[in-house]
């Protein structure tokens, strides 16, 4: 267990100055992107209210309030969040990838290290899992910076005050990424998670068959997903209305459960009697 | 003892390995001689369980790999498997880290040795400082056995030289070792035991003193026996 906690630094400290640079770019685009909305929105009011001599409330009614939806449909607010996805979804690939290839082949001292194998795929996986909750929580206190911001940037009359829960309404992957229930946090981690251990062992199948193995890595991909969807695919077409929701819940939890299982066993396996320097 | 026990192994439909066989005693060096591409690091890399081997056995006093042979036995590949960012001191931190078996008054007494700086970045070190640091850190673990692939290869004499040395000293002392070599002249001297590789076979195997002092005959010139049969 020590070992595992020593890798997961490890692998942290190695993404760190990315991680940083995400960060920053999350907090500066959003953070500027709604200091210029707000400053356009206002320049815009006082154009139409002190040059064209209109009233507030037909501005209003044309432009509407203010509020942090209007940041967030922007790209100063997706763009950085779609940034930080992308990232880490090449990072899947790279955080082993760049162990076997380049001048230092660092594969060499991580499968020879007196810890479980495992350790080393269970650390990496948890470095994604732990960068992205990172990222979410960072996401969840920048909401609340905004919301206290945009009362500092525009006028009361003008504005439209969101709770937490309607600004990440107003976007719609927000309910994947911030789920407003544990259960629903469950589902989006869990699955991403699951996700993240079938993709890792679909490299180790590359790193373990080379050529071949990208046919076997793929096909294992498309076999997770099948087995993932199945219980959908059973009440959908053979058993149309047959499974109450809580029972399509259950089932849909233990293919995730079978995928994520079987996954961490090949990955296990492959480390143990197949993997290639 | 290593014992390697008629392995095999298949890259694709080539049969790099056609069932290899030798042993490597503690306290003497035992060196893989063959041509390129002959199987010496597949070799290496099959004992360490870096490569999955199709047949055969290879069991390490008795035992096969697992987890705990690694505070036993350490490979020092002819690569550096450290990070380039690190500095040497956050390498030898790192091996700190995870291996019971870190000495670290041997590291230092290894960065003495081959007078290296501690804060040198490893991305900055030439190919024989590269060389040593490899060799420090396998060296400064308290293992038994020692598998060293090429530890000379593209080095300058004077670092050949330094590393040659450290066979003679009492850092190599009381382990097994298993070396691959072109530079067979460096280090003739210091071996006890030579295994000739060809063709994914054992051609032949033999102590060397048993051949220098019954037959008169160098390593070499066995070696050039075996190629011109």
């Amino acid at each position: 267990m020590t070992n595992f906690f020593k890798l997961l630094r490890f692998e942290l400290d190695r993404f760190f100055k990315l991680y940083i640079v995400l960060i920053v770019v999350t907090i500066v685009s959003q953070l500027a992107g709604l200091v210029i909305i707000s400053k356009l929105y206002m320049r815009r009011a006082r154009e139409e209210i002190v040059v064209n001599q209109n009233s507030m409330e037909s501005f209003l009614e044309t432009y509407g309030q203010f509020s942090l939806a209007n940041l967030t449909h922007s790209l100063w607010f997706f763009g950085p969040i779609a940034l930080c996805i992308v990232s880490l979804l090449i990072y899947v690939f790279f955080i082993w990838y760049r162990d076997w290839f380049g001048k230092n082949t660092f594969i060499y001292r991580l499968l020879m290290l007196p810890t479980e194998r495992l350790n080393v795929y269970l650390a990496k996986a948890m470095t994604i899992f732990t960068m992205v909750l990172g990222l979410v929580s960072l996401q969840i206190v920048l909401i609340y910076l905004e919301m206290n911001l945009v009362r500092l940037l525009v006028p009361r009359d003008f504005r439209l005050d969101l709770t937490i829960h309607e600004v990440i309404r107003s976007f719609d992957y927000f309910n994947i990424l911030i789920p407003d229930s544990f259960l629903g946090f469950l589902i989006s981690y869990g699955t991403g998670l699951m996700a993240v251990f079938v993709l890792f062992t679909a490299i180790l199948i590359e790193r373990s068959y080379r050529l071949k193995g990208v046919f076997i890595g793929g096909l294992y991909v498309a076999a997770s997903f099948f087995v993932f969807i199945s219980p959908l695919i059973l009440s959908e077409i053979f058993l149309p209305r047959f499974f109450y929701p809580i029972e399509m819940f259950l089932l849909e939890v233990f293919a995730g459960l079978i995928v994520m299982t079987g996954a961490i066993w090949l990955g296990y396996y492959l480390l143990n009697k197949k993997i290639r320097v | 003892m290593i014992e390697v026990r008629e392995i095999t192994k298949r890259f694709g439909r080539k049969e790099v390995l056609k069932g290899v066989s030798f042993t490597a005693e503690k306290g003497e060096i035992t060196c893989l001689i063959g041509v390129n591409g002959v199987g010496k690091t597949t070799v290496m890399n099959a004992i360490m369980n870096l490569t999955p081997i199709q047949s055969g056995e290879i069991l390490i006093d008795g035992q096969k790999i697992n987890k705990r042979s690694y505070e036993k036995i350490m490979f020092i590949p002819d690569a550096i498997t450290m990070l380039p960012q690190m500095t040497i001191q956050q390498a030898m931190q790192f091996m700190d880290d995870f291996y019971e078996s870190w000495n670290e008054k041997r590291a230092k007494e290894l960065l003495d040795f081959f007078k290296l700086e501690e804060g040198n970045k490893i991305s900055n070190l030439s190919k024989g400082n590269t060389a040593k640091i490899n060799l420090l850190l396998g060296l400064a673990l308290d293992v038994d056995y020692l598998l060293m692939d090429e530890p000379f290869s593209g080095i300058d004499i004077f670092s050949r030289e330094q590393i040659a040395d450290v066979f003679t000293s009492h850092l190599v002392e009381d382990r097994g070792v298993i070396i691959t070599t072109h530079e067979i002249n460096d280090i003739e001297h210091l071996i006890d035991k030579v295994v000739i590789l060809n063709d994914g076979t054992v051609v032949k195997s033999f102590y060397t003193e048993e051949v220098r002092e019954k037959e008169g005959k160098s390593v070499i010139d066995v070696l050039r026996e075996v190629h011109l049969q």
